[in-house]
């Protein structure tokens, strides 16, 4: 009875001392950046966990110009600043647009890539079909996203739902939970490549966002790496590349 | 749907084994540190020292006055200020000082139902308050304890869900990765649910193992017809 316990114990113990993965370095030689992980194609899981996506390879490729070990990891989207600022991580490489109201809690890098919002309905929707009817609606959103304040230009408060994911929002328009989405039109085209949800876009881009790379506030000396080792990845070539692979052409709006 | 299904089953499976373990890791660990923790708390309030027992009061309060979510958000970005660790240890830290409370309360039960006649019997043959606790007592207790301290092993395995809002991938984090990437989002999370519901019964077969081999329930049967 007493060796049963001795052996279980000591094999529990086994197992939980093997889940002491360590800490999220953000120093040394590691340059470790967050995502939510949840936005293809921009940072999503591949079949083993591992993390892929533009942004993911982007980080991987400013990383070895600053000749430092890449550490992608993931943060739900909501407290991704906040877990900047608590210095979880070194930088958030997530499609995070540059807004004034992020820019006082956070330094962002140049932009490395221009995308817009778009508005998306189920593809059986025939009662809107200019983005002028989706006035009133209801409309799904990323929390914390910049499309929640696109969303108030064409209806109230009350009508505008935040949810975790993009994919959670668009499968809404199933439901009719929700009449429209606002989210960035190559996650939505992503989508409608794949097939798995039935949804179509809806006239022009609302706007154009950059997205940079926030480094926690007051980091300049990353900041200046980070951003030299983003214009040379522009300047020679990388950037285009990585670009092309996963969109067919280049993203960076310049 | 059931395409669907084994869609999901043939890519994922690799990913899911892993928040599967990294669940159990979490919820293994926070019960160890959980039944420390309980111990300790259980004796704070049975002790007649007035700050012992105020102390287990503040303690137990905000544990049951705070949603777990709450609790783990707060531990995780609030102390990192003073005290930095990394997520598996914040989580399943966060873990274990909710379940402490409760796991404290348990014992707590257990010891107060022992008769009172025990104490004093043990007193009463010279023994100290420490030996007659630890030798008496606390064996008695434990065998009370079990059933209850089943239940709450069990409901610690599922709070551990909650740790996916700090990033770290166990199986409920898993899931949604999963779902965000292949799209697929019901049949994900049936999936991931038929693993919750397979961890909880080997844990409740494991403790009704547990409470036979340990004789919870003193032999008597219940009469039989």
């Amino acid at each position: 009875m007493k060796k049963f316990f001795l052996i279980a114990l000591s094999l529990t113990m086994l197992l939980v001392f093997s889940g002491c993965t360590g800490t999220t370095s953000t120093e040394g030689d590691t340059f470790s950046f967050a995502m939510s992980g949840l936005y293809k194609p921009f940072n999503f899981q591949d079949q083993n966990g591992e993390l892929i996506g533009f942004d993911v390879e982007i980080g991987k490729a400013i990383a070895e110009r600053m000749g430092m070990k890449a550490e992608p990891v993931t943060n739900p989207w909501d407290t991704i600043l906040v877990g900047l600022n608590s210095d979880k991580y070194d930088a958030i490489i997530g499609s995070m647009a540059i807004t004034a109201e992020r820019e006082e809690n956070a330094d962002f890098s140049r932009p490395y890539y221009r995308s817009g919002a778009q508005v998306f309905i189920a593809a059986d929707n025939s009662d809107i079909k200019t983005v002028d009817d989706i006035r009133g609606v209801n409309i799904g959103v990323v929390k914390n996203s910049t499309y929640g304040k696109q969303a108030l230009q064409f209806t109230d408060a009350k009508n505008v739902f935040e949810y975790d994911s993009d994919l959670t929002a668009l499968q809404d328009l199933k439901t009719g939970r929700v009449q429209t989405v606002i989210t960035d039109q190559m996650v939505g085209f992503r989508v409608i490549k794949e097939g798995s949800i039935a949804i179509k876009d809806i006239g022009e881009p609302l706007s154009m966002d950059e997205m940079g790379i926030p480094v926690k506030d007051g980091n300049t000396e990353l900041l200046a790496k980070v951003n030299q080792a983003l214009e040379e990845i522009i300047a020679d070539g990388t950037y285009e590349e990585i670009s092309k692979k996963w969109f067919g052409r280049s993203i960076l709006g310049e | 749907m059931l395409e669907n299904i084994s869609i999901i089953l043939d890519q994922s499976l690799g990913a899911l084994i892993k928040g599967l373990g990294m669940t159990l890791q979490l919820t293994i660990s926070s019960l160890l540190i959980g039944v420390i923790i309980g111990l300790i708390v259980a004796f704070m309030k049975i002790s007649h020292i007035f700050i012992l027992n105020k102390f287990a009061d503040v303690y137990l309060a905000i544990v049951r006055g705070l949603p777990l979510i709450v609790l783990i958000v707060i531990l995780y970005f609030g102390i990192s200020n003073i005290v930095t660790l990394s997520r598996f240890w914040a989580g399943a830290f966060a873990l274990a000082f909710h379940n402490g409370a409760y796991i404290g309360e348990i014992f707590r039960g257990a010891i107060q139902s022992i008769d009172r006649g025990q104490m004093e019997a043990s007193r009463s043959l010279g023994m100290t308050y420490g030996l007659a606790m630890r030798r008496i007592i606390l064996p008695q207790a434990i065998k009370r304890a079990i059933p209850p301290l089943g239940n709450q092993f069990i409901i610690g395995l599922k709070d551990s869900s909650l740790i996916f809002v700090i990033g770290l991938n166990e199986l409920w984090g898993t899931g949604q990765a999963i779902s965000a990437s292949t799209y697929i989002q019901f049949e994900t999370y049936l999936i991931v649910g038929a693993f919750y519901l397979t961890m909880v019964l080997f844990f409740s077969w494991l403790v009704a193992k547990i409470e036979k081999k340990l004789d919870v329930d003193g032999g008597r049967e219940v009469t039989r017809i």
